[in-house]
């Protein structure tokens, strides 16, 4: 693999993952929630205390991942999101309340690690993830193991979707919130299992980004733009759109700051943050509906046309 | 975000009495910690209430008045910082016949340089004011720039999408200050001259007074603009936009303005802000800082009313620094186990937004609408078409 392919890949499907949390909470919940930067962190650090106290390989952590990023949600929806929503706030205040939640939660971590460093005499605060991985035909096996779990976890979420009755009346109220509230469906508990479901995403997909790049308390928060310019890009509408944006995202700031350093030197390193802003603006400013936005179905449709029309 | 105004007279009184509650709390803080801690913790509270109180209230005209969720402030926060930290500096050592090119923000050089101008600045009271003021018309006018800028692109995205990619923008302005050195030094911070060199040990005295003028020109300023047409129409835009398309108003236009005065605002705090710590450090312009901390003042004091977000930048400084002060006696029980009570600083912030929104969504003091102009202008008005018509 080249070089930059494997921590491309592990970078890349953790950005999807946490970017397909945000677009799923925005289209059911209309909230842009900042408190996934705290909770993929939150993810990393039960990721990284599971490895350091107990031992074993981080995988074997990624259920209690799973869990914990989960419970994050549901206090998060109890305690702020549903009377906010119930009120018919503002788009603007959702976003400020997740905003406090994230707050709060980085306070807890940061003390946290202060408590792993004063108790277990770790050093939480630089952590290289990657370390504690074992090697697979040359390369890391997290380039190989991480893909396929958020494959599986993607294709798990799809089969919710589309095949169980609670998977339809979630896409249901996605659809038309009035017209499922009507047909007897519970709004309440689509919102709560909406945010069970991305604080999971979310966590899951932060223990991935830290094997990827150094973890530290504050790895949300450097990456949050990243995170909601993955949204942004697949279009906000769609949580596959969501995913797929995430994925350009992280790939394109490993292959493009790989590239770029190669012919321009090493200083092009601190600008990374700028390939994937880029192309999430030049993406805005030709499709102003992000990836899903692309009339894909109607250029095939017309090229078909055409083809018949030469044809005849 | 409009007030109920039928509920009049009591209404009233219960805000009246409750700036009334806040300004006791606040004197009484101020001066628990004056017996405590002396004059110097005061004039430091009083200096960040300033600037902050700068930055806060051109937030409040960009997301108090017109509804842009402006996530990004401090990216013309940066602006003013950079600036401030680049321009002034280079044109006082071109006119000393210093180097004034690339090498000026190096470190090597800059650490030279920098006293040498402060010496010739302590000398001339002309020469210092003259510089402060050439700081904050160059702070304004990049800030002006740099809210053009931005507002070229975004303009035209919906509430979510345009406070995301504002942000973003503040994020990555911050990273190339940090990696491209020839502005303001990058990893290492670049001295900025002194204009309040010439007073020696007064000088956070003299800050106070000056910063504090600034800041009530600019607060007099946002008054007249907020009750003139223009406010007006910032209103509409915010309450309606819909209606103010109907109504003939051109929203990228007004939006435009609105974002290019509101980033001179916030440059000029940023401005100031260097000025006073003495140095550029691209690093410590966080958003958390100049974002989210102004969004909790303005929150705190009430969205659209100026009073109000001079009541929470000042509530909420005074908190901050009690807790940075008191750290290791109030809070031992946290140091018993390792952990740093510095990171209340976090919860305090997350908290104060959480109980706003929940508890308190109008804030300290509510935006009060009142009519434009007052009523015996109206009366004198109306007669004077009654007597020409009749």
């Amino acid at each position: 693999m080249a070089p930059w392919l494997s921590s491309g890949l592990v970078y890349a499907s953790g950005l999807a993952l946490t970017a397909g949390s945000i677009t799923l909470l925005y289209i059911v919940t209309r909230t842009f929630n900042f408190a996934v930067a705290s909770m993929a962190t939150i993810g990393f650090y039960v990721a990284y205390s599971g490895v350091t106290l107990y031992g074993g390989l981080p995988y074997l952590y990624y259920p209690l991942v799973l869990i914990i990023g989960a419970i994050t949600g549901v206090v998060c929806y109890y305690g702020l999101n549903r009377p906010l929503l119930y009120r018919k706030a503002a788009e603007t205040t959702l976003m400020m309340s997740t905003l406090g939640y994230d707050l709060i939660l980085l306070s807890v971590i940061q003390m946290y690690a202060d408590f792993l460093t004063h108790s277990y005499k770790l050093f939480p605060r630089r952590v290289t993830m990657s370390l504690f991985d074992f090697e697979l035909f040359g390369e890391r096996a997290a380039a190989f193991i991480l893909p396929i779990i958020a494959i599986a976890f993607l294709t798990i979420l799809h089969i919710f979707l589309t095949k169980t009755k609670f998977g339809i009346a979630m896409r249901a109220t996605i659809e038309n919130p009035t017209l499922a509230g009507a047909s007897g469906i519970n709004s309440d508990r689509v919102y709560l299992v909406s945010w069970i479901i991305s604080g999971g995403m979310a966590a899951l997909g932060g223990s991935f980004i830290a094997m990827a790049m150094t973890g530290t308390p504050v790895m949300g928060m450097f990456i949050i733009p990243l995170m909601f310019a993955g949204a942004i890009l697949g279009g906000l509408g769609n949580i596959y759109g969501g995913i797929l944006g995430g994925m350009v995202i992280g790939l394109t700031e490993f292959a493009g700051v790989f590239i770029l350093a190669q012919n321009f030197g090493p200083w092009v390193l601190g600008y990374r943050m700028g390939i994937p802003l880029f192309i999430m603006a030049a993406t805005l400013l030709v499709f102003p509906r992000g990836l899903s936005g692309i009339p894909l179905a109607k250029i095939i449709r017309n090229l078909f046309r055409r083809k018949r029309g030469a044809r005849a | 975000m409009t007030v109920n105004e039928s509920s009049g007279g009591i209404f009233k009184s219960l805000i009246a009495s409750r700036i009334t509650y806040v300004l006791a709390i606040i004197i009484a803080l101020l001066a628990f910690l004056y017996f405590t801690r002396g004059l110097s913790i005061i004039l430091t509270i009083l200096i960040q209430v300033t600037i902050f109180s700068i930055i806060t209230m051109s937030l409040n005209l960009e997301s108090g008045y017109s509804g842009i969720p402006q996530f990004g402030r401090v990216a013309a926060v940066i602006a003013g910082a950079f600036a401030v930290g680049a321009i002034p500096g280079r044109i006082m050592a071109a006119f000393m016949g210093l180097p004034a090119g690339a090498e000026y923000a190096s470190d090597t050089v800059n650490f030279r340089l920098v006293p040498e101008i402060n010496t010739l600045l302590a000398n001339s009271w002309l020469m210092s004011l003259g510089f402060l003021a050439m700081c904050l018309v160059i702070a304004a006018l990049s800030g002006a720039l740099i809210g053009w800028l931005i507002s070229r692109p975004a303009i035209r995205l919906k509430e979510g999408y345009l406070g995301i990619s504002m942000l973003a923008i503040g994020d990555f302005l911050m990273w190339v200050g940090h990696n491209w050195s020839i502005i303001v030094g990058g990893s290492v911070p670049v001295n900025v001259p002194d204009p309040f060199r010439m007073f020696g040990t007064n000088r956070f005295t003299v800050i106070v007074v000056v910063f504090f003028v600034i800041a009530v020109l600019i607060f007099v300023y946002l008054n007249k603009l907020t009750q003139s047409p223009f406010g007006r129409n910032l209103r509409m835009l915010r309450d309606n936009d819909l209606s103010a398309v109907a109504a003939g108003l051109d929203i990228v236009k007004v939006r435009t303005q609105c974002l290019v005065i509101g980033a001179a605002i916030a440059a000029i705090g940023g401005g100031l802000y260097v000025i006073y710590t003495g140095s550029v450090a691209a690093i410590g312009l966080t958003r958390l800082t100049f974002t989210f901390w102004p969004w909790a003042y303005m929150m705190l004091g009430g969205i659209g009313s100026n009073i109000g977000v001079f009541l929470g930048v000042i509530l909420l400084t005074i908190l901050r620094t009690m807790i940075i002060i008191f750290r290791s006696t109030w809070f031992g029980f946290l140091m018993a186990v390792g952990i740093d009570p510095l990171w209340l600083e976090f919860t305090l912030l997350g908290a104060v937004i959480i109980i706003v929104i929940l508890f308190l969504p109008h804030g300290l003091v509510p935006e009060k609408i009142a009519p434009m102009l007052p009523s015996k202008r109206i009366k004198k008005v109306l007669a004077d078409r009654q007597v020409v018509s009749g």
